[in-house]
């Protein structure tokens, strides 16, 4: 009790001193909280962008399905794969899809392109085919509805209601098979190849033009919480990959992706660990200086009995009492302004990821663990940084300090 | 193949006995089944004009009914031998040089024939101009003007289809497609009325997308004959594809 | 002159305080160095993986033929426009390339692919693709008529090294292209790029697409990759002189949807960067503030014994310069073994991360002059900062209560 009486008024003495040391502490907390936020943020929003506007956090589909996307390789009974999928509590929403290459056709023009059959509402909760609507209206099931890119309807030649015809193949026989569609809606996901390649129409009609009672290509899903679409050994995956049916998540059907995110977060938790080695470099600093600056009275009170011990007490407490209200103060700092980024965003301009533009800006995270963990590494830290002037002070000769003057 | 059909549809001289929509279908309907059953063949010249090339090619062509059909180029010396072979809703192409019959896939079944502005498409679909469209008869002192609109779900891209038949001869003269806005998008042209084996027929049939400019197809048939010895089903086979000839 | 001496003096004289505050010094030049050259390595890093690989820096083409590719629009004179790229001394390297779409067949299998003609030596200055050839040979003469498949195509055909491959395709004058190929190499794996392509020698390409000498594509390789866009309008600008429907696109407009996710990451790191900037500023702030701010004392005897407040305010100007020079000297020294690892060895990734067929395993720094001016610039305006205020303000106060301080 007395040590930290004690401890407490040292630092007051020099009040510039600790104030400019606390404020550096501070700083390096709100920072490190910042840049975690930013980090994090700009992490999930990457990983957000690739899997909800179109191919899904995690996939299930006939194993062989992703080599060729070859159409006569289906989910023929999806019913009990759906009963699974509902039954994990985890999952968040399902939605089944045909796949098919075909034809597309208007009076003008004709291209090469991927006709999507998807289910409209189920699709509301997993991908983003809705937003990206810039003209007409989104699917509701009726037959003849057909959405396609801006990129297809530029090279056909549409407006909405147009006549387009659909040339595919069928599943099994390989008779082509074609029907009327009518252009119901214009989408722009931004990025050339989804634009210029995809078309989107109702599953049902899909089912039908493919001559499939109730088989579907892939079942796309989505988790309650995305950190569990990567985690490969996830009950979901576990369970429904057997006989010809895998199931995985997106980390493995998009794997050119998440290298890129997996450097990027590399680089970054480099930048952090650099922020730390400043941080303590300036609580060295500051230490080494208060001691030095009291080696007069260090050399006193050793002379008149106090042992190293205590002078070692002493100094971790002045260093603990800095670090706590370092970290009251910085904590509240980092608390402010990621909050106030978490809604704003950062002020870096507009943020793209493949051709497709985020949604506003990038926003920091706030996360508990930033006001737990960084604080402790940061009371951890300044300890350290304590212990070899605490030594020093501790094996100051009392002889040789009390001839010093300043 | 549509083309053909087309040109037989009006080879009789049956008259019409007035304009109405119910006697034009008649008469489609009648000259439908008239051709069904036909066989044919033939040897034919296809130039090919875009901007960036001229091509001439001359082919042999033969036919059964609606379903089957083998054509194979005679000329450049560099395509001699190329066929392809239609059945039902299946198409082949066969490549000398290479000794291979490919299948074609859909991906390119609507794509243009041999490079031409005819489709493969166009080669496959079976007529169901009656049972699909909604025909209108006008006439004046020359021309019989049929105008074809298709149902609500009709599948085709087209608005409408214009025909446009000679009254004397009862022979087409042109058809012309329409997009749903009343825009002329392709146009095909008879012309060259000649006589083939006691039938008589518009020898040449050029199509020009209208939308592409410096794009145009035209066929002339040298030789016509209908219902010509030596062909069954057997001349329909991938074996044959690959024969000598 | 003699502040000089005086300054200098002082330093070595006060060697803790001096050794102290240049620690934080030396480590936020070190750090900050290091930083900025990591970042900007990896930047570099990523465009140099991407732009060797086979988009090069710069590409040439007829007319509109990259947004709107048609087997027509070629380059027909070549004499005239290799001249041209000759002549430019910015330019490292050019190569021709032909492209078709077309249909290969092998056993009762049809796919599409796209057929690419190179010309064996000039691709292998320009891009990867001899290192990417994994399995078999590449090409020894200019003239083999061989094909290397993408091993996309090997898979979904079913077929090897030593296998034919037939390719279907429409030639320049309308003919039919049809021929077959032996297959002599398997070129990069599933997720490359060019799982899909059909890779033939230029002279073959050109015979089956019935193209005469006439290419569709230049690439170049320039020698100072920052400036491509520079060099690109240069020769843009002298082609345009004979042939005015010619093309030159830096890589930046050829895929424009990597170089915006490129710069959409860059500024993010940028952000983080800036925090980190602000740390070291606050470190420096610190420290050289509590140096001047504790010699209040000695100044004022100086004051005392008659200088003028200037004197004092040039005199902590140039000890703080002194220093801080000094420091870079000594961080330097430090940075040659530093950056020479960085450039050289760099971070190994936790997991070698695959790329487009090509594997990732380190990120390396990269020396550019921003990377290395920019910490120097900061560093010495800080310090020159934070000096100003407590310079004036220890000069300004009077002798008297400057030595009552502490």
């Amino acid at each position: 009790m007395l040590f930290l009486k004690l401890a407490w008024r040292n630092l007051f003495r020099n009040t510039r001193r600790t104030l400019l040391t606390v404020m550096l502490i501070s700083c390096s907390l709100a920072a490190l909280i910042i840049t975690d936020g930013t980090v994090v943020g700009l992490v999930e929003m990457m990983e957000n962008t690739i899997t909800r506007t179109l191919t899904g956090e995690g996939q299930i589909h006939h194993k062989n399905f992703m080599d060729d996307f070859d159409s006569d390789l289906m989910i023929n009974n999806p019913d009990s794969v759906i009963d699974a999928i509902k039954a994990n509590s985890d999952v968040m929403a399902y939605a089944p899809r045909i796949m098919i290459g075909g034809m597309i056709a208007s009076s003008y023009n004709m291209t090469g392109g991927l006709i999507y059959g998807v289910h409209p509402e189920r699709e509301l909760n997993v991908s983003r085919i809705k937003d990206a609507l810039i003209a007409g209206e989104y699917l509701s099931g009726t037959d003849l509805q057909i959405l396609m890119g801006k990129g297809m309807a530029e090279l056909l030649d549409v407006t909405l209601q147009d006549r387009i015809v659909v040339t595919v193949a069928q599943i099994g026989t390989g008779e082509t098979r074609q029907e009327l569609f009518r252009l119901s809606g214009i989408l722009e996901f931004g990025s050339r190849e989804m634009d210029e390649r995809f078309a989107f129409i109702n599953l049902a009609t899909a089912q039908r033009l493919v001559a499939t009672e109730d088989g579907v290509h892939q079942i796309v899903v989505r988790f309650h919480d995305p950190a569990l679409a990567k985690n490969r050994e996830h009950s979901l995956y576990k369970s429904l990959t057997h006989g010809d049916i895998e199931a995985m998540s997106w980390l493995d059907f998009n794997p050119s992706i998440s290298s890129v995110i997996q450097i990027s977060n590399f680089v970054t938790v480099i930048l952090g660990v650099v922020l730390f080695f400043i941080a303590s470099l300036g609580v060295i600093n500051s230490l080494f200086m208060s001691i030095y600056e009291r080696i007069h009275e260090f050399g006193i009170a050793k002379a008149v009995g106090t042992t190293p011990g205590n002078i070692i007490q002493l100094v971790m407490l002045e260093a603990l009492i800095i670090a706590v209200v370092s970290c009251i103060l910085g904590g509240i700092l980092g608390y402010l302004s990621s909050s106030w980024f978490s809604v704003h965003g950062l002020p870096i301009g507009e943020f793209e990821v493949s051709g497709i533009a985020i949604d506003g800006s990038i926003k920091t995270k706030v996360l508990a663990q930033q006001f737990i963990l960084f604080p402790a590494y940061i009371v951890l830290l300044t300890l350290a940084a304590a212990l070899y002037p605490a030594l020093f002070a501790s094996r100051i000769v009392p002889a040789v300090a009390l001839q010093r003057s300043l | 193949m549509q083309f053909l059909l087309i040109c037989l549809l009006f080879i009789t001289t049956t008259s019409f006995a007035d304009d109405s929509t119910k006697q034009a279908t008649d008469i489609i309907t009648e000259m439908e089944k008239l051709y069904r059953g036909n066989a044919s063949r033939s040897t034919l010249t296809m130039t090919i004009q875009t901007p960036n090339f001229e091509r001439h090619l001359t082919m042999t062509g033969e036919s059964m009914g609606q379903d089957y059909g083998f054509f194979r180029i005679l000329s450049p010396k560099k395509d001699r031998g190329i066929a392809t072979l239609k059945r039902e809703k299946e198409m082949w192409n066969y490549f000398p040089k290479i000794n291979k019959v490919i299948k074609v896939p859909p991906s390119m079944m609507t794509g243009s024939w041999m490079g031409s502005d005819f489709t493969n498409d166009d080669l496959l679909r079976e007529s169901e101009l009656v049972e699909a469209y909604d025909l209108e008869l006008e006439e004046t002192d020359t021309q019989y003007v049929i105008m074809l609109t298709p149902r609500e779900d009709t599948v085709t891209v087209w608005g409408k289809i214009e025909y446009v038949v000679d009254k004397k001869e009862m022979l087409p003269l042109s058809q012309t497609f329409y997009n749903e806005r009343g825009v002329k998008i392709r146009v095909m042209k008879f012309g060259e009325i000649t006589q083939f084996e006691g039938v008589r027929l518009p020898s040449s049939i050029t199509v020009t997308p209208l939308n592409k400019q410096g794009h145009s197809t035209a066929i002339v048939y040298d030789n016509l004959d209908f219902d010509p010895d030596n062909i069954s089903e057997q001349t329909f086979t991938l074996r044959n594809l690959k024969s000598r000839f | 002159m003699m502040l000089f001496k005086l300054a200098f003096r002082n330093i070595l004289r006060q060697r803790r305080r001096s050794l102290l505050t240049g620690l934080t010094i030396v480590g936020g030049f070190v750090l900050c160095t290091f930083t900025f050259s990591l970042v900007e390595g990896a930047w570099g890093n990523a465009v140099d993986f991407y732009t060797l690989d086979s988009i090069g820096h710069i590409q040439v083409h007829w007319a509109d033929y990259e947004r709107k590719p048609k087997v027509h629009k070629t380059i027909n004179d070549r004499r005239l426009v290799e001249q041209t790229f000759s002549a430019n001394d910015d330019v490292q390297a050019f190569a021709p390339r032909v492209y078709s779409p077309a249909l290969a067949y092998a056993g009762t299998k049809t796919i599409p692919v796209t057929v690419i003609g190179v010309d064996p030596d000039l691709e292998a200055k320009v891009s990867r693709l001899k290192e990417k050839t994994k399995i078999g040979q590449y090409y020894n003469n200019a003239h083999m008529r061989t094909a290397m498949i993408g091993a996309g195509i090997a898979k979904s055909l079913a077929i090897d090294v030593g296998d034919e491959i037939a390719l279907i395709s429409q030639g320049a004058d309308g003919s039919i292209a049809n021929d077959l190929y032996p297959v002599t190499a398997i070129v990069g794996n599933k997720s490359s790029t060019d799982s899909r392509v059909v890779y033939l020698s230029l002279t073959t390409a050109q015979e089956f697409l019935s193209l005469g000498e006439s290419v569709h594509e230049y690439v170049l390789l320039v020698r100072a990759p920052n400036d491509n866009e520079v060099v690109a309008k240069a020769l843009e600008t002298a082609l345009h002189l004979k042939i005015p429907e010619i093309t030159v696109s830096p890589w930046q407009v050829i895929d424009e949807t990597f170089y915006r996710t490129m710069q959409s990451d860059k500024r993010a790191n940028r952000f983080i960067l800036g925090i980190l900037i602000f740390i070291i500023f606050i470190g420096v702030l610190n420290t050289v503030l509590m140096s001047v701010l504790e010699r209040t004392r000695e100044f004022g005897v100086i004051r005392a014994i008659g200088s003028r407040p200037s004197t004092i305010v040039q005199l902590i100007f140039i000890e703080t310069m002194m220093l801080t020079t000094l420091c870079l000297l000594v961080s330097i020294i430090l940075l040659v073994p530093i950056l020479a690892w960085l450039v050289n060895v760099g971070f190994s990734l936790p997991e070698p991360v695959d790329l487009g067929g090509m594997t990732f395993s380190q990120i390396r720094g990269g020396v550019t002059p921003l990377a290395l001016l920019a910490p120097v610039a900061y560093i010495y305006s800080f310090t020159v900062l934070v000096t100003i205020l407590p310079a004036i303000r220890a000069a300004s106060v009077t002798p008297k209560t400057a030595m009552g301080s502490h």
